[in-house]
């Protein structure tokens, strides 16, 4: 069912660009904007070295970017792939699929900037930017049982939609995007508490040439696991009822 | 070697409404025990077949025969396996195409090429299966140039075309068709008759939800009555 969800993914961006000259390159162009924008105005706010606050934030938005695509997007899977859902028997993963999909090609897209960046700024290169790897899986696999999840409640609960959408702007703001957790001493634990605050640090950590702590990985392991679980129960128990739900 | 069994076959659906989709509702209930809101509170549930039962093997052909609402869609549907019964089973033993409502599985903003595909692999086939069919499909359709331009400038009855050759060229051992298949013009109908005729000489299942019983007689060699989601066999 890969190659089904990423011929789907790949016409919705081809879908969404037809007749924009740029097309894809708008992407990057926004976030480009976005890295430059910030990143001057934020680091003479907090007075903060352009070299160490500019790859950071950069990295951060697009790690931002695809998790808040994918869980902002997640609750209007299975709602905006209603028709399709009730006329052709496919097994239902492939929507949330289709969507992360859709996010990690932007989510390639975007990484132009974050190279281009590091070329300004380059970050000691180490063993430690390998680990990239195993974070950007870790992340993938979480968000995959993460929007299913919602799409699944977002189908039958058609309040979650906009209330996820009222948060997300909030959770930019708690989750260390601009800044970095331990830019919060004292509070540091709060950022911890916040799910999200791991999954940025799978990526952004090695890229910068450090390895995120070990607890890092426990915790985006653990969150694998009992979500993927949970998940699973739920999606065994209610598959049936989703076509009735769109 | 197709099948497709029901024994004793009841689906049912809900309808919601606003109220029993909000959030709010369901913890309200959920906090006061469900003493506040009345637990079916906007659900109301629909006997849409009620006991069915039938066996189709190789070389049946069905027409499905019933007034507005009789359950025929749902049937097609269920016979998919799109929608899962609440009692009885369901034994299904073959690729299954369908075309029930036109236009689901088109993105109306790709080509008609990009269409094949994307339904191809919908019903199952790899990418390079459905390259195979291509010809196949350029011919059946006659849209000539139009498979180069956006499904959204299509009129109904090329939609039609369209997903009529993809849900036969991927060779399904059972194939649903519902009555937007009228849509289609005569010498649409009499190529799609020739199609159908193969395919059932083929060896597979053909089931066909139609008002006319024109068409039908043309099609199918049995006829099943719904009426209020309970299914007869009549004669044609």
């Amino acid at each position: 069912m890969l190659p089904l969800s990423l011929y789907f993914a790949w016409g919705d961006t081809r879908a969404r660009y037809r007749r924009s000259v740029l097309g894809p390159l708008w992407l990057v162009l926004g976030t480009a904007v976005g890295v430059v924008g910030l990143g001057f105005l934020w680091s003479e706010l907090l007075h903060i070295d352009k070299s160490t606050f500019i790859p950071s934030l950069s990295i951060g938005l697009v790690v931002w970017q695809l998790l808040s695509g994918s869980i902002l997007e997640a609750s209007g899977v299975y709602i905006g792939n209603a028709r399709l859902i009730r006329n052709v028997s496919a097994p239902l993963f492939v929507f949330p699929l289709q969507l992360l999909l859709r996010q990690l090609i932007n989510f390639c897209h975007n990484l132009l900037v974050v190279v281009f960046v590091l070329l300004i700024f380059p970050p000691p290169l180490s063993l430690n930017q390998l680990l990239v790897v195993p974070g950007l899986v870790l992340v993938i696999a979480n968000l995959f049982w993460l929007s299913s999840l919602i799409g699944l409640l977002g189908a039958r609960f058609r309040d979650l939609g906009p209330l996820v959408g009222s948060f997300m702007p909030l959770m930019f703001f708690l989750t260390p995007v601009i800044y970095r957790p331990n830019q919060l001493a004292m509070t540091e634990f709060i950022a911890w508490l916040n799910p999200l605050t791991y999954l940025v640090s799978l990526v952004r950590d090695p890229m910068l040439g450090f390895a995120p702590p070990v607890f890092v990985y426990q915790v985006s392991v653990g969150l694998l696991i009992s979500g993927g679980i949970a998940t699973l129960c739920i999606l065994g128990k209610k598959h049936g009822r989703v076509v009735f739900w769109v | 070697m197709a099948l497709l069994k029901f024994e004793n076959v009841t689906v049912q659906y809900p309808i919601y409404n606003a109220k029993s989709m909000s959030l709010r509702n369901k913890l309200v209930q959920i906090g006061t025990g469900g003493i506040v809101s009345q637990p079916t509170a906007g659900i109301v549930t629909i006997t849409a077949l009620d006991n069915v039962s039938f066996e189709l093997r190789d070389g049946d052909s069905v027409g499905l025969i019933g007034h507005n609402g009789a359950g025929k869609t749902t049937l097609l549907r269920t016979m998919a396996g799109i929608f899962m019964p609440v009692s009885g089973k369901i034994t299904r033993d073959g690729r299954v195409a369908t075309i029930i409502e036109l236009g689901a599985g088109l993105d109306e903003e790709l080509s008609g090429y990009e269409n094949i595909y994307r339904m191809g692999m919908l019903l199952g086939s790899t990418r390079s299966e459905v390259t195979l069919m291509v010809p196949d499909i350029e011919e059946f359709t006659e849209l000539g140039n139009f498979l180069q331009l956006p499904v959204h400038t299509y009129s109904a009855g090329m939609k039609m075309r369209l997903m009529f050759a993809v849900g036969t060229a991927v060779h399904p051992e059972i194939l649903l068709v519902d009555e937007t298949f009228g849509t289609g013009d005569a010498a649409f109908q009499s190529k799609a008759q020739d199609r159908m005729k193969t395919l059932v000489g083929n060896a597979r299942i053909f089931v066909f939800a139609s008002h006319s019983i024109d068409l039908i007689k043309q099609f199918c060699t049995r006829a099943f009555s719904l009426e209020h989601g309970r299914l007869m066999e009549v004669a044609l």
